[in-house]
């Protein structure tokens, strides 16, 4: 009897991971052409219209980059998370902080002038995305509390507070009952960039482009490494851990802050429990597919973009835009699985338990 | 009164369902943030073969059946390639959520032909209060509690629960007292992932019933809280379903109870109280050793010890 088993490779394949995101990227439309077939549709046809839709055009080229602003800055966050080895799975809630944040500051200055209102809100944005992570990133500091559990609960905190603003204080009297909030002054509105992209574009586009830097450049960036990788190692160089744990986790949170508060200022017109759909659970597994790199994100996150623009689309095929959800956990998937040949090949070792075959390694 | 009692029961089993399957994961070293896509999964799979068949038992256990498969996805990834459990559990929930709204997008809003029957217990019934409410439920409620003892007795008193928990504390140990701790781990998942799918079909079979898209409606996140909240033990998550199953119920009541405050901040309070209890076990956890399982979330990898 002879099996396989998976055995690390003496060193991993050079350009294994860029090739692996490749291969899962085909394995997930490979898989998502299984499924549309198997429902009864036309795969080529509804990829056509998703290709088409999302980067056939200046004008979808311009809708793919407003949807990879929020994914954008969301995976940003968990990868500045990520560099000292925390994870922040609070986007989801502190992009919803920092869209009730930048409503709260455009029902105060609906008359300042424009320019000043919509700066107002983003910073506001990012003051609740950090205020919503400041609690986890305390806890984690200084009590070692789970930073994993505390953002995942502060996610339905954040939207069911969100809920009752609506369905409360912030309900429109003039909607009929209905929970809405009022819509946005005018002057709320991010100017536009290109076709139908606003300018919230430029802003993440600059806010990744920073944090590669800063993380990657400069002395801030290298300490925030060297904690993430060894906290022994870090204190030995004199790098405090908790200042470190708190700063990594708040700046996270103000960054997925900041998102909510462009989305909202750049593509709603009021705000809504719906004003994030997702963006902060996605941004995870953006950051997970740049490798938690700041420079990888911006690639993954217009990749995201294009196929939820391309899900949204095929919703007048009559196929379901759930497909684009599929699609990303099918990519994630496919990735991972392709990933793992990059660091381990599969061998067939003589033996029936295997035993015989891995113990030569148990030395090492 | 009563029809609120009765409610905390129904949607405590929902929520405890959930969560001791989540909690046999959790003892075993894997965290699965899947279980809201598992729930999903199990409710739409559950629900259909219900349409279909007209029998809730197959539908049951169809659900069950679907959650450890899905399940199984997560545990190939983390357990056997050693994929992160936060992105690879959370990629599950996405593909759940996004799965279950394809496939019952021609069953949405359809009335359910299978609903399960009340167990009758005879006289028992009658009690004044606890008959209608502990003695006229759902067969899944009973069900949920012996799955519970049994959970328990396995996990406390059992050669395999020993193990079990041994692969959650320190796998290279339980490696070297000659137990699977990939076995063990993936066992633990598929289990955690069946008992999601069951709650899933309890909710679209019986308490609902009916499927929509994102009918569970954040119930998969509770139960994750509920583990912590019950501090990994059954028998404390059982109290905290109920705790938690009665601000569901109380959810929808409040009003024709005419107390003025507001439902939605209500069903806030399961998730603050859950960060409490972890804030507690993590003060305590400095004095004396943590009852959270100590390889909870860490690959294991026998070359790389």
């Amino acid at each position: 009897m002879r099996r396989l088993v998976l055995e690390r490779r003496e060193q991993a394949l050079r350009g294994g991971q860029p090739l692996a995101f490749v291969l899962g990227l085909v394995l997930a439309m490979v898989a998502g052409a299984l499924l549309l077939l198997g429902s009864g549709n036309e795969p080529l046809a509804v990829f056509e219209r998703m290709f088409e839709s999302s980067v056939g055009d200046p004008e979808a080229w311009s809708l793919t980059l407003n949807r990879a602003v929020p994914l954008g800055l969301a995976g940003l966050a968990v990868a500045i998370a990520g560099a000292m080895g925390l994870w922040n799975i609070g986007a989801e809630g502190q992009i919803l902080a920092g869209a009730m944040m930048a409503a709260w500051v455009a029902r105060i200055g609906g008359d300042w002038p424009s320019a000043l209102l919509i700066i107002g809100m983003l910073l506001a944005a990012s003051v609740g995305g950090g205020l919503l992570a400041l609690g986890p990133a305390v806890a984690r500091a200084h009590i070692g509390v789970n930073e994993i559990l505390t953002t995942l609960m502060l996610n339905e905190v954040a939207l069911r507070l969100l809920q009752w603003l609506i369905h409360g204080p912030w309900k429109d009297p003039g909607s009929y009952g209905f929970p809405l909030a009022p819509m946005l002054p005018d002057g709320a509105r991010l100017p536009g960039f290109f076709e139908r992209a606003h300018l919230g574009v430029v802003v993440a586009g600059l806010v990744i482009a920073a944090f590669a830097l800063v993380v990657s450049r400069t002395a801030w960036g290298y300490e925030l490494r060297v904690a993430g990788s060894s906290g022994a190692t870090a204190r030995y160089a004199g790098i405090s851990l908790q200042r470190k744990i708190l700063t990594a986790l708040v700046l996270s949170g103000a960054v997925a802050g900041l998102a909510g508060g462009i989305e909202l200022s750049g593509t709603a017109d009021r705000i809504t429990e719906g004003i994030s759909s997702g963006f902060g659970y996605a941004g995870i597994i953006v950051a997970a597919l740049a490798l938690m790199r700041p420079s990888g994100v911006a690639a993954v996150a217009v990749l995201f973009g294009a196929v939820q623009v391309g899900g949204m689309s095929i919703q007048t095929m009559g196929v379901s835009s759930s497909v684009s959800r599929i699609l990303q956990a099918f990519i994630l998937f496919g990735a991972i699985g392709a990933g793992v040949f990059s660091t381990y090949r599969l061998q067939l070792v003589p033996g029936r338990s295997g035993e015989t075959g891995e113990t030569g390694e148990r030395g090492s | 009164m009563i029809g609120l009692l009765a409610a905390t029961v129904s949607f405590g089993t929902l929520l405890y369902l959930a969560a001791l399957g989540e909690l046999i994961a959790e003892k075993a070293g894997v965290l699965n943030l899947g279980v809201e896509g598992m729930m999903a999964m199990g409710a739409v799979s559950g629900f259909m073969v219900a349409l279909e068949s007209g029998n809730p038992w197959l539908a049951l256990l169809v659900a069950t059946a679907v959650g450890a498969l899905v399940a199984s996805v997560h545990g190939w990834f983390t357990v056997v390639l050693g994929a992160e459990q936060v992105v690879s559990g959370l990629s599950l929930t996405i593909l759940g959520l996004g799965l279950s709204a394809f496939v019952g997008k021609n069953v949405v809003g359809r009335p359910s032909r299978a609903e399960l029957a009340p167990v009758d217990w005879g006289p028992l019934t009658d009690i004044p209060w606890a008959g209608p409410v502990l003695f006229h439920q759902s067969p899944i409620v009973y069900l949920a509690v012996a799955l519970g003892v049994a959970a328990s007795f396995l996990l406390t008193r059992t050669r395999l629960g020993l193990a079990l928990r041994a692969a959650g504390e320190s796998a290279s140990t339980t490696d070297a007292a000659g137990h699977s701790v990939v076995g063990l781990r993936l066992g633990a998942v598929a289990t955690g992932g069946a008992l999601a799918g069951m709650a899933g079909a309890y909710l679209t079979v019986s308490i609902t019933p009916q499927w929509s898209e994102g009918v569970t409606a954040g119930r998969g996140w509770i139960a994750v809280a509920l583990v912590i909240f019950g501090a990994w033990r059954p028998g404390r998550a059982a109290v905290g379903a109920l705790l938690f199953g009665g601000m569901l119920a109380l959810k929808t009541r409040l009003q024709t109870f005419g107390v003025d405050f507001s439902p939605i901040l209500l069903s806030m309070l399961p998730y603050l109280l859950t960060i409490g209890v972890l804030v507690v076990i993590s003060i305590r956890a400095r004095h004396r050793p943590s009852s959270a399982p100590a390889a909870l979330g860490l690959p294991y990898r026998r070359e790389e010890r």
